[in-house]
């Protein structure tokens, strides 16, 4: 059957903004078309204090994740510090575009605060490297447009930590209850200065 | 173009020949641009829908791009393309500026981006409006993909370039004053945001005056303000089933392990 | 007055036979003649019809088709001491987006003989509705009701009458009636019909028969029959990304089918799992 790379593994992944602070949820599932293959195959990353949700064909997703675990430990050495987010997502959007005739089929988003003001920062890529910087959500992966639906209708700006984790997971869970090739378990990050909470979904297991 | 590489283009070329699969979609900007000069300058405006098929993947996003102080750009085309071409001649002209030591020219800028886009055949698919004053004027040029260039007291690009012309040829004259020409480019961008289904959302633009510096007017205006929403989907706390739950104190441990850095050997990165 | 109106005045007529003429002028362009069982269904002003459905909804030959048909599916029927079980799920697909999950995969042809839906739905419920009326007529004309052989065959002689033209089902029929017994015909659009014990049909086959072969005997009582059929397709959901939503359960005998209930996969898969201790894969 005749598809898109994108789509071979599925796999979907969110990001919202909240009151100083961010979340970001994949969904578990790792598949070959029809077939579920894994449900414990996690789409979020991190370096340091900056998240990842990488999403499209997992052996890019691997590599990506390789490779940029590479370049920010380099980074830190060099700088004795870790990247913060926007210098992420600089490093993400290079990084794919050096790709540009030969990319990894991969959708990124980045969600993190900044160490220093604590801002929150969130955005998304194409599989080139072109940065979607939003002020509200991010989405990712096969059930993209169902999120995109979701994240429209749900989403409010500045949402405590609690109210915007309740908000990113019914947006992710309903999103791949719509979408043959997600679900299969969830996990949720959120992000506030002092802490994160990382909570696994009970969802749907069809 | 500089570091490019190559690497996965044999395995894709597979994927997409002998596997069947077809490459997936990249963000384009869909867009309406313009460009008009103006008694001493020149103006440049675009919208802010950024889609990906049929899908808006951004609905605020920069399509005025800075190359030098007084030198901006709008993309159309390829998103990441009209971004990183731009980027990059952006800094290839500060070293060339710098090594000169003189104020960067637009002609430059321009002659620039139609060698880089030339070369790469219009596989690079960046459709722009270069625009900007330098010690010999105001200039309005348009490089299209594949490395021509067109010369122009006003003219628009991308999708809604149609819509857009449209307001162009009929509201120009010879002369404008500053006020006029950023009057004509709203409403020109407006037609496309209002009548091409690829373009949308705000009004960006950027006057370059001689003289004076650049004004950036991000969201010069907004006329798409979502209505604020009567009433909300809040879930009550405890919604979600959760299975398990970790606590990290991530961000302190990072912190902990933090160097100080002096302020004067402290690199800009953001 | 004619002799015809005259005969007819004076003539007995049965009740089954005024079905017949009822039925004959509400469907008689569908039953024209014994030859000729099937409706006449128009087809587009163009010089390849059956091309053009192929290039428009075949997203095995075009994947760009714009008319994507909902395929993906999981059905299964088996046959057993005390009748048939048939169990399907309830998801409808179109490409990756899921389009519904609260199907009815199974078609109550007439109260004893039940079809099941796999592949293309409009094909599947038009075409067994229209098997309904076939059987009804079969009943009027011979005073008897349908085996399932007949009834099967005829849905398997008119969707071969359509090969190659873009039909997409596949299909058990089963019944119970009393020379046969309870009988399964699985029928598919290429023109197959085959009797057997044991079927699952759709994308999801191969785990249902993964879960019936491992636990199927032939005197299972019919509450361990039902919860096989459950189970089977319970699997089937767990992993064909195709399959999902609810399960349907149906239990056929002598005298008749009996619905068993719908049964959401989203809490019955933790419920099973509990209750079993099985689907270890999946963490609680």
């Amino acid at each position: 059957m005749s598809q898109d790379p994108s789509t071979y593994n599925g796999g979907s992944a969110v990001a919202m903004v909240g009151k100083d602070c961010v979340a970001i949820a994949s969904d578990l599932r790792l598949g070959q078309q029809s077939l579920g293959l894994s449900n414990d195959f996690e789409k979020i990353f991190h370096y340091g204090h900056v998240f990842l949700g990488l999403t499209g064909l997992a052996t890019d997703v691997m590599s990506v994740h390789e490779d940029l675990r590479k370049k920010t430990n380099l980074y830190k050495m060099k700088e004795q510090r870790e990247i913060e987010p926007k210098s992420f997502a600089n490093l993400i959007s290079s990084s794919l575009y050096k790709r540009r005739f030969g990319p990894w089929f991969v959708g990124p988003i980045v969600a993190g605060l900044n160490s220093h003001s604590g801002k929150p920062f969130i955005c998304g890529f194409d599989y080139i490297g072109c940065i979607d910087f939003a002020k509200d959500f991010i989405v990712a992966g096969t059930a993209s447009e169902q999120l995109f639906g979701m994240c429209e209708s749900l989403y409010e700006p500045n949402l405590e930590p609690e109210d915007l984790f309740e908000t990113i997971s019914q947006a992710l869970l309903n999103a791949v209850d719509r979408d043959a090739l997600s679900g299969w378990g969830a996990v949720v990050y959120v992000i506030t200065k002092d802490k994160v909470v990382k909570r696994f979904l009970k969802t749907r297991q069809d | 173009m500089a570091g490019l590489t190559f690497d996965n283009y044999k395995r894709n070329q597979y994927l997409v020949n002998q596997a069947g699969f077809k490459p997936p979609k990249a963000t384009s900007t869909g867009t309406t641009i313009v460009g008009c000069r103006f008694k001493n300058g020149v103006v440049i405006a675009a919208d802010t829908r950024a889609t990906t098929g049929p899908i808006v993947a951004d609905k605020n996003c920069e399509k005025l791009h800075q190359i030098a102080p007084k030198i901006w750009c709008a993309g159309a085309g390829t998103a990441a393309d009209t971004e990183m071409v731009t980027q990059l001649i952006s800094s290839n002209l500060e070293l060339h500026s710098l090594y000169m030591n003189r104020e960067p020219r637009v002609v430059s800028a321009m002659q620039m981006l139609k060698q880089h886009l030339f070369r790469y055949q219009g596989y690079v698919g960046a459709y722009l409006i270069v625009a900007g004053v330098d010690p010999t004027g105001p200039h309005l040029f348009s490089v299209q993909a594949h490395g021509s260039t067109d010369v122009g007291y006003y003219m628009s690009l991308g999708s809604g370039s149609l819509a857009a012309i449209a307001v162009l040829e009929r509201d120009w004259r010879e002369e404008m004053t500053k006020k006029e020409a950023m009057d004509l480019c709203a409403t020109a961008i407006q037609a496309g945001i209002f009548n091409d289904l690829g373009s949308g959302s705000n009004v960006d633009m950027c006057v370059m005056e001689t003289g004076k510096d650049a004004q950036l007017y991000r969201n010069y205006l907004t006329p798409n303000v979502r209505e604020q929403k009567q009433r909300n989907y809040k879930f009550a706390r405890g919604t979600t089933a959760v299975l398990k739950k970790d606590v990290f104190d991530l961000v302190d441990v990072v912190r902990e392990d933090e160097v100080p850095v002096g302020p004067s050997d402290a690199m800009e990165t953001d | 007055m004619s002799i015809n109106a005259l005969t007819k005045k004076y003539s007995y007529q049965s009740e089954a036979d005024k079905e017949i003429e009822g039925a004959v002028k509400d469907f008689g362009h569908l039953v024209p003649g014994i030859d000729n069982m099937s409706p006449s269904i128009s087809l587009p002003p163009i010089s390849k019809p059956t091309a053009f459905l192929r290039a428009n909804t075949d997203d095995s030959v075009n994947p760009d088709c714009k008319i994507k048909i909902a395929h993906g599916t999981t059905t299964l029927a088996f046959r057993f001491k005390e009748g048939i079980i048939v169990a399907v799920d309830s998801r409808a697909t179109a490409g990756s987006w899921v389009a519904s999950q609260t199907v009815k995969k199974v078609i109550e042809i007439n109260p004893m003989l039940l079809g099941t839906m796999a592949g293309g739905a409009a094909d599947c419920q038009y075409w067994e509705t229209w098997l309904g009326t076939q059987c009804r007529l079969h009943e009027l004309r011979n005073k008897e009701r349908i085996s399932v052989a007949a009834a099967s065959k005829i849905l398997s002689n008119l969707v071969y009458s359509y090969k190659g033209m873009g039909l997409s089902m596949g299909t058990m029929i089963c019944g119970y009636t009393p020379k046969e017994g309870p009988t399964i015909y699985y029928v598919d659009s290429d023109g197959t019909r085959v009797k057997g014990n044991i079927f699952s049909v759709g994308s999801g086959q191969t785990f249902a028969y993964g879960v019936m072969d491992a636990n199927y005997r032939w005197d299972l009582s019919v509450d361990e029959a039902l919860y096989l059929g459950k189970r089977a397709i319970l699997a089937a959901t767990h992993r064909d990304a195709y399959s999902g939503g609810s399960i349907n359960l149906y239990h056929v005998t002598e005298k008749g089918w009996v619905y068993h209930g719908n049964y959401n996969v989203g809490p019955l898969f933790w419920e099973i799992k509990e209750k079993e201790g099985s689907f270890n894969n999946v963490k609680s």
